[in-house]
């Protein structure tokens, strides 16, 4: 069933974005040309090609702020909405609802960091030297395994897995507060806008209150590591530490759907 | 397969300090179409969304086909809530994709079918569709699956009179024989001689429960001049299918 929501979720996700990605990726390409070609051009020319990094940038940063609404509006119309009676009585359980939410909004903000990626590679002039230095690089760090490059690769995979968990923490904390203002009759909204203020405020007053001495502890233990394995060891704490968070936030949820739903 | 299709014991909810229910005891057997008849404010709704697990009782409990409500309830469970709730973005083939997945008992050609006889396109876009096509499309889902419990909210409130009785026929031409139909309203007159039981709801409490038969035997009236007489005091206006 978890596998059957999911695919709903997404499909409404490529509803939204089937246009904006290609879009990023399009403008890229002209401004592959435009910034490549810049070397004797004209006024003209450049002012065209400002723009069109100007259009670049602004897709780029709607495309973000566009997954963040889609989260948003995904959990407080689909579930929280009017949509919630259709979904709330399907045979399934609130925590396969709010998972499926989840994982599609976390693989959209992936996704939609891939396209960024891309489309900067995209831009990048790139010429058959460049090339060759990437695929050297690359089959360096394949064939020379427990090195300090393939270290670097590891570093930023745990990084970008860091990242995800932030990212989950974060959508998270906006399902529990909006789920909290679900617990009000009337002005709703605004008590979820409060209800984040205040579970914002809550996890940095226990941050600085119980955990510092803790995290001051472990960040002695990884200052005294060696260069890279203390760069591991701080990313697998940070996302230890989101882990934490994002339990917390799933079970409030969970719990605010499972016991206390009232849709209007 | 339980004998009593729905039980709810001592069945109690309040919201703050207002009580929608209080005390309900309910027993329902299977292939009948009750009546869950009440004025506004009554608490036919809280009730119907107690049986689809959309609330919580703040006390009491319910048994449906003798489980407590969860994914197998709702999996036996056809509802069809007083309001639209649909994604703008679907088609109302997307819906049939959906049901199909979630529910066993969606039968998708039946689906097809009623769309063509109540002349609703179901490859349509839902946001270009009229409200009165949006509720057709929303009455196919419910009644192309082959139920064990319907729970209908309000089918027939605020459309004309013509439209009532296309929507009982349809009700009536599809719903599962060996299922349960409970149908809350408070047009009693439209909807009486689809009848085979009548629960009185008043204050959020069963005042009456019995087959029509045996109402217009003992009392020698018809149950909406019954309700009539029962409800006097309250405004009985409509609200929205």
């Amino acid at each position: 069933m978890f596998g059957k929501l999911l695919k709903y979720d997404f499909r409404s996700m490529w509803k939204q974005f089937a246009f904006i990605w290609p879009a990023a990726l399009a403008l890229a390409l002209v401004n592959h040309f435009t910034v490549n070609g810049l070397g004797s051009s004209s006024g003209a020319e450049e002012t065209a090609a400002g723009i069109s990094m100007l259009v670049y940038v602004a897709i780029l940063m709607a495309m973000f702020i566009v997954a963040l609404v889609f989260t948003i509006q995904r959990f407080y119309k689909g579930l929280l909405g009017d949509e919630g009676y259709l979904m709330h009585t399907l045979p399934v359980r609130p925590w396969q609802l709010i998972g499926a939410k989840l994982l599609c909004a976390v693989i959209t903000t992936v996704l939609s960091v891939i396209v960024a990626v891309a489309s900067i590679l995209v831009i990048m002039p790139w010429d058959r030297e460049m090339l060759g230095e990437l695929f050297r690089g690359l089959e360096y760090v394949f064939t020379h395994w427990n090195n300090q490059a393939t270290q670097g690769v590891i570093g930023i995979l745990e990084f970008c897995l860091m990242m995800m968990v932030f990212f989950a923490a974060g959508y998270l904390q906006l399902y529990l507060s909006m789920s909290i203002g679900h617990l009000f009759s009337k002005n709703r909204v605004a008590f979820s806008v409060i209800a984040f203020i205040a579970v914002n405020a809550v996890v940095s007053g226990l941050m600085s209150w119980f955990l510092s001495p803790v995290l001051d502890i472990l960040s002695d233990l990884i200052n005294n590591m060696n260069g890279m394995a203390g760069f591991h060891a701080a990313m697998w704490a940070a996302m230890a530490g989101e882990l934490v968070l994002c339990a917390v936030y799933f079970a409030g949820t969970e719990f605010i759907l499972r016991k206390k739903l009232n849709l209007e | 397969m339980h004998d009593t299709l729905v039980a709810c014991t001592a069945l109690t909810k309040r919201y703050g300090s207002k009580t929608a229910l209080s005390g309900v005891n309910l027993e329902l057997g299977r292939g009948r179409i009750v009546g869950l008849l009440g004025p506004n404010g009554s608490g036919k709704t809280t009730l119907i969304k107690i049986l689809t697990g959309l609330l919580q009782p703040t006390e009491g409990a319910v048994l449906v086909d003798g489980q407590g409500v969860g994914p197998y309830t709702k999996s036996v469970i056809s509802y069809l809530p007083d309001r639209m709730y649909f994604a703008d973005w679907m088609k109302a083939t997307d819906l049939f994709d959906l049901f199909s997945d979630f529910y066993r008992d969606f039968d998708r050609t039946r689906a097809m079918s009623m769309c063509a006889s109540l002349g609703v396109t179901p490859s349509d876009r839902l946001k270009s569709m009229s409200k009165g096509t949006k509720e057709k499309v929303q009455l196919v889902l419910v009644m192309a699956r082959r139920a064990q419990l319907y729970l209908l909210d309000e089918p027939i409130a605020g459309v004309d009179p013509a439209a009532r009785d296309f929507i009982l026929n349809t009700i009536l031409t599809n719903y599962n024989e060996e299922g349960t139909v409970l149908i809350s309203t408070h047009l009693i007159s439209d909807i009486e001689k689809v009848l085979d039981e009548v629960i009185f709801l008043k204050e959020g409490q069963i005042t009456l429960h019995d087959t029509v038969d045996s109402i217009r035997e003992r009392e020698g009236k018809s149950v909406d001049a019954l309700f009539r007489e029962v409800f006097r005091a309250h405004n009985v206006e409509g609200g929205a299918f």
